[in-house]
């Protein structure tokens, strides 16, 4: 291998850049790394090709439509490498170990771990410096794990493919990365694993599958993070499964550059009297399309899901959830948290589904979206499909502007107006933040926002 | 003549087009509480509002000053750092955020770094105790989901932590049970008898007298139909309690034919 490769490899979405794909990533289960087949990637290429883009009727003012997708320039590569023989390379901040970690937010590492990997865009380095692996758990990139632990990758690779989209489909024919997280039965963390991906290099394209398994009775947190500054196209997917009994949390900080795309579909399988609980943060990227699927196909089982994002700028990120209670006696809550300033651009499809059996099931659905400008526009489009009798479905949504009773009640205490938005607009997301996992977990997404806040321009509303 | 007082001159307000305040003038001398009192839709909270700097205010003419600064045109935080401070009639909820952290914003706003975090912390938990509250009050959101009576509490705890020059009570005592009115009274009493707040300015607006008995006022004025038309000593407000407002009503009306 040589460095050169690195950076050669030009990506779009084509026939001959999927052959060109096979022949660089080699089959799955050889010594080449790939966790994908030649033929599963031929497969889901064709799917690609095939399916509709998704989104609603496009010109209803959306600045971005999935059917027009330029791939122009990208590029990406699969090598795998250690931190020792990390080629110097001159653009990258990632010449050494050193500079590497200046790239990535620390105080999100520091936190004790049970394990974790880092991938610098789809390359995959090692696992974060900070905290030893926790013994009993097996955290590896995805394409080790097919040798080491065919069966158990096989028993939840697939749950995202199941109801796979146009993107789902591309993250599959062009998977470059991914990672496997096993916590056996009976084994529970305190700390979380981390999964880190550190977007370096502008232009580059990265498709990670992420897999998760635990076994009846397992506890853990798994954090997925997306660092960095540079502009990366970023598609791909997360397949959960849990045994019965088990709780997963399951987090998502987005924070890619400011021209970074996104496209992320996640899916979890709870086993009988298990909890999965999603935590999304969508907090970076030009555009950014976030999937969350719950299944609950297993009695008693339970699907939490917080989500949030605060779009500034020019930012458009698309939320969907969807929750699906196949069989009775399982609940479902999903609380989400949505605002946009300046031209910032969103929508939250929330979907909850109760099949015909799923008689008992209790689901609840809460969404409040927040217009802090004229330029802003968040669409929220909660849907319930109702098949069962005997249930429980709650459903409420608003959108709105900052309450001016509130903005009039914090002046009048002397506080500035400017410090008066920022802190009734950051107390707008503590319903979603709240049920994040981890005093420090919430606190960092709590730094963003701010963040976020400082950088938005235009707050008039 | 002094410019100390929280003064209001000729003051006509509108809302929404419609002239609710034809005239006021009104001061409220340091030191002392000044019960404002009047029928409902006299202009009481339109007053208050004002003062405060409520934007769906038009200030048609006069002025409000606080110890000589014109404090109309200003931004409502300006007026809070002059040392003005408004409890609400209706307080509004801030879901989100919490007492603490409100209580900790405001007082740094209003009055910079001049406490450290420690001694901060004791003012609050010794205003707590003054007031009866649980000190898990500070953990809950702003007003979400509180009762009248500690949202009332809440207002009181902020005059306490912000210590203002002149506080105007908008209707303090409605909705309140005798205990939480007692709490009321003695929360602004124990301020007075503080180094800071003895010369603490009060504008107690009210439209029944049982406030006062907790909270005694050393001048009252009776507001009507958008002008003060009487003022007087405390015995005006023993006057309104036994006779109401009709009288004092009948009175103008044979005043000004």
């Amino acid at each position: 291998m040589s460095s050169d490769t690195l950076d050669a490899l030009a990506f779009a979405p084509t026939k001959a850049a999927l052959e060109d794909a096979i022949s660089y990533l080699g089959d799955a289960g050889t010594d080449s790394g790939s966790a994908v087949s030649a033929d599963a990637r031929r497969a889901a290429f064709a799917r690609f090709e095939t399916l509709p883009a998704p989104g609603d009727r496009p010109n209803r003012g959306w600045r971005h439509d999935y059917a027009k997708l330029k791939f122009d320039d990208l590029r990406w590569s699969s090598e795998r490498m250690t931190i020792a023989t990390l080629p110097s390379r001159p653009r990258p901040v990632a010449s050494n170990t050193d500079e590497l970690d200046l790239s990535i937010d620390q105080p999100a590492l520091a936190t004790e771990n049970a394990g974790g990997l880092f991938h610098l865009g789809s390359t995959f380095l090692d696992h974060p410096k900070s905290g030893a692996t926790d013994a009993r758990v097996t955290v590896m990139p995805l394409s080790d794990a097919l040798r080491a632990h065919p069966e158990l990758v096989q028993s939840a690779a697939g749950t995202v493919a199941k109801r796979g989209d146009k993107f789902t489909a591309l993250a599959t024919a062009f998977q470059n990365c991914g990672a496997f997280v096993h916590v056996p039965a009976g084994v529970q963390l305190d700390a979380p694993i981390q999964l880190v991906f550190a977007h370096d290099g502008d232009d580059a394209a990265v498709f990670p599958h992420i897999v998760v398994v635990l076994g009846d009775g397992a506890r853990a947190t798994v954090i997925e993070r997306h660092e960095g500054e540079a502009d990366a196209f970023i598609c791909g997917i997360v397949d959960v499964v849990t045994g019965a009994n088990a709780r997963l949390d399951y987090v998502a900080v987005q924070r890619a550059g400011e021209g970074a795309r996104s496209m992320m579909t996640r899916a979890a399988r709870s086993g009988r009297d298990a909890v999965v609980a999603f935590h999304i943060a969508e907090l970076g990227g030009v555009l950014v399309r976030s999937v969350v699927d719950a299944e609950l196909d297993a009695e008693g089982a339970r699907a939490e899901t917080s989500a949030l994002f605060f779009n500034t700028g020019f930012q458009h990120v698309d939320l969907v959830t969807e929750t699906r209670h196949a069989v009775g006696n399982t609940t479902s809550d999903v609380v989400v948290r949505t605002a946009a300033s300046d031209r910032g651009q969103g929508r939250f499809h929330g979907n909850i589904i109760i099949e015909p059996k799923a008689h008992g099931s209790d689901a609840s659905l809460r969404d409040d979206a927040l217009l802090l400008s004229k330029g802003s526009h968040i669409d929220s489009v909660p849907a319930l499909e109702i098949a069962a009798n005997d249930v429980k479905a709650f459903h409420g949504a608003t959108v709105g502007s900052l309450d001016a009773d509130a903005l009039f009640y914090a002046s009048s205490r002397g506080i500035p107006r400017g410090e008066a938005v920022r802190m009734i607009a950051l107390a707008f997301f503590e319903p979603a933040i709240s049920r994040f996992p981890g005093d420090a977990l919430r606190d960092e997404v709590r730094t963003a926002l701010d963040r976020k806040i400082d950088t938005a321009t235009d707050l008039d509303a | 003549m002094s410019t100390r007082g929280l003064v209001v001159t000729d003051l006509r307000v509108a809302v929404a087009g419609n002239e609710i305040l034809k005239g006021i003038n009104l001061t409220v001398e340091p030191g002392r509480v000044h019960a404002l009192m009047g029928p409902n839709g006299s202009g009481k909270s339109t007053l208050a509002f004002t003062m405060a700097g409520h934007p769906g205010y038009e200030v048609l003419s006069g002025s409000v000053t606080l110890d000589g600064e014109e404090i109309l045109g200003q931004a409502p935080d300006k007026r809070a750092k002059a040392g003005l401070f408004l409890s609400f009639q209706y307080p509004a909820a801030i879901p989100g955020v919490s007492v603490a952290n409100f209580l900790r914003t405001a007082r740094q706003s209003v009055r910079p770094d001049d406490l450290t975090p420690a001694k901060f912390r004791a003012l609050v938990f010794e205003k707590l105790d003054a007031l009866d509250m649980d000190s898990a009050f500070l953990g809950r959101y702003v007003n979400d989901g509180f009762s009248g009576g500690e949202k009332k509490r809440l207002e009181m705890l902020q005059m306490a932590i912000l210590a203002p020059k002149y506080a105007v009570l908008d209707e303090t005592d409605s909705g309140l049970d005798v205990d939480a009115l007692q709490a009321v009274g003695q929360s602004a009493q124990s301020l007075r008898a503080t180094p800071e707040g003895a010369d603490m300015g009060f504008l107690v607006i009210t439209h029944y007298p049982r406030i006062l008995k907790h909270l005694p006022a050393d001048v009252v004025h009776v507001l009507v139909d958008g002008r003060i038309v009487k003022t007087g000593g405390p015995e005006l407000a023993d006057q309104i309690e036994r006779e109401g407002y009709d009288k004092i009503r009948d009175e103008v009306a044979a005043a000004s034919v």
